[in-house]
């Protein structure tokens, strides 16, 4: 039922601004309507859906490598103290440095602005999820442990049958965060960056209907960027549901 | 009457009569905690009889867990030794099935359902799944667990997961089985049921079952000997030896069964201030 209501608020919202919009007698070019957001988004669909489409494979390309990424590195950070004493101070100075600011130079380094806004994208989202896989990992119970130990696992059952299941719950949940934050990295990327070459991602569709005074296209773009992170954490949000509504206590009231 | 103090004569002499065959022997146990000032357990010198029903009884904190704990390799004694002078009986890498462990809570692991839970033994001391199928549905079957295969462990009650844990502990066919307060966590009922239950299945598997518990009316209904322990630090305190009493569930209403239960109350009481 919340669900529902939270669309019925948004959707008056959208009627409300359209409503005051026409009776204050605003200005389109600062601020126009839905029905003019919509109409834009609908006479330049091609564009802005080849804009989507470029923005969401840099988006998720970095998500996977993060994914993939943290997720090793945070095993081998669980099996040696001194790696992660050495590696962890670096992951936080890259975390901590704001990414406007490594961007230019990433950009020097990289050739390809495709890559470089995927290198932007992916230093931002991979943070969360390491951090939370090496606390899901250490948080294993010690009996889980002890009765691992009794009948002599070695590394790879101690991982596979405990210590990753047990480190599943914490590490979705930095998928959760890192999904938005994998979007938010890809469009500050090409807004610094420049246009991905070939094809320009939504980031720069902003910028340029700004130069062209198209304030319903950047309106569009916009939007189309807040639906994309609201989909992409919903299906992150299911997929936590569908691996952990058997046994996870945050989903006991699914029964 | 068979009740009584066990001295080093009788148990001597219970040796040589062939009537029992020392399975496992502590020696001299001392454990002292990194960062603690005093001894947990100290000269700890107990014997193990094969097919005995063992019960280590005690207040908390004399070290019982940690004595169970040693006897299956998880913490190391700091002096002393474990002997196991029957055979190749030792819990050694080659054999870890021999020796089963219950823990004081079921320890289930969550994102396994009962199946899966019982089965991991098996997967991890890499029996063949053929065989494997066949033994896990003879011990769900054993403990009463049939049609509860699919279940989550959050989906089961405190004496349903205790049972899994039980079934879990005996698919690997151990030859000795160490319990830790398995039943502290239920209701009376409960507890009596799955005590019945343990001496069925440990006679019908001939196992040796040592048993840590706090409970005098437990130690005193399911054991064939008692070892009573004192705190502070943790030492054997007195040895009861109650082998030959015919248990059957009259026996906790029976007369005998409250004198003994008194007779190692008074005991523990003497340790608690020994």
């Amino acid at each position: 039922m919340p669900k529902a209501y939270s669309v019925i608020v948004i959707l008056s919202l959208f009627i409300l601004w359209e409503i005051l919009f026409h009776a204050l007698n605003m200005r389109w070019y600062l601020l126009p309507p839905p029905s003019m957001i919509l109409e834009s988004i609908q006479s330049n669909f091609i564009s802005l859906m080849g804009s989507l489409a470029v923005t969401l494979k840099v988006t998720l390309t970095a998500l996977l490598a993060s994914v993939i990424i943290s997720v090793c590195l945070a095993i081998i950070f669980y099996f040696s103290k001194f790696v992660e004493r050495s590696m962890m101070p670096i992951t936080v100075i890259l975390q901590v440095t704001p990414i406007i600011a490594i961007a230019p130079l990433i950009s020097i380094w990289v050739d390809s602005s495709q890559m470089a806004t995927l290198i932007c994208a992916f230093l931002v989202a991979f943070f969360p999820l390491l951090t939370n896989t090496i606390a899901g990992l250490k948080s294993t119970e010690k009996n889980h442990l002890d009765l691992m130990k009794l009948y002599r696992a070695n590394k790879y059952q101690l991982l596979r049958y405990v210590v990753l299941p047990n480190a599943l719950p914490y590490f979705l949940s930095g998928l959760k965060i890192s999904t938005g934050l994998a979007l938010i990295g890809a469009i500050v990327g090409e807004f610094v960056i420049g246009p991905i070459s070939g094809h320009s991602g939504l980031a720069y569709r902003i910028i340029e209907s700004g130069y062209q005074l198209e304030i319903p296209k950047m309106f569009a773009s916009v939007f189309l960027i807040s639906i994309t992170g609201i989909l992409l954490y919903n299906a992150v949000r299911l997929l936590s549901f569908m691996i952990l509504k058997n046994w996870h206590s945050s989903f006991s009231e699914a029964e | 009457m068979s009740l009584r103090v066990l001295t080093d004569t009788d148990r001597q002499s219970k040796l040589e009569k062939g009537q029992s065959r020392i399975l496992a022997q502590l020696d001299g146990i001392c454990k002292k905690f990194a960062g603690a000032q005093h001894n947990a357990l100290e000269d700890i010198k107990i014997e193990v009889f094969q097919k005995d029903f063992l019960s280590i009884v005690g207040p908390s904190g004399c070290g019982k867990t940690s004595l169970l704990k040693m006897m299956c390799g998880l913490i190391k004694p700091t002096a002393g030794t474990i002997s196991w002078p029957t055979s190749n009986f030792q819990n050694s890498p080659e054999n870890p099935a021999n020796l089963s462990y219950v823990f004081q809570e079921p320890n289930l692991l969550p994102w396994m359902n009962v199946y899966e839970n019982i089965k991991l033994p098996l997967k991890i001391v890499k029996e063949d799944t053929y065989s494997a199928d066949e033994k896990i549905y003879e011990i769900i079957h054993l403990v009463g667990l049939q049609g509860f295969e699919g279940y989550y462990p959050r989906q089961l009650s405190g004496g349903m997961s205790m049972r899994v844990s039980i079934a879990r502990a005996l698919v690997t066919q151990p030859k000795v089985l160490l319990m830790d307060e398995p039943f502290s966590a239920l209701d009376e009922t409960r507890r009596f049921e799955l005590s019945q239950e343990i001496l069925k299945i440990k006679k019908e598997k001939n196992l040796t079952v040592v048993y840590v518990t706090h409970s005098i009316y437990e130690s005193v209904y399911l054991s064939d000997r008692i070892y009573v322990m004192q705190p502070n630090p943790g030492k054997v305190f007195e040895e009861f030896d109650f082998s030959g009493i015919e248990k059957n569930e009259d026996y906790r209403f029976a007369p005998e069964f409250f004198e003994q239960a008194k007779i190692v109350s008074d005991s523990l009481q003497r340790a608690q201030h020994a």
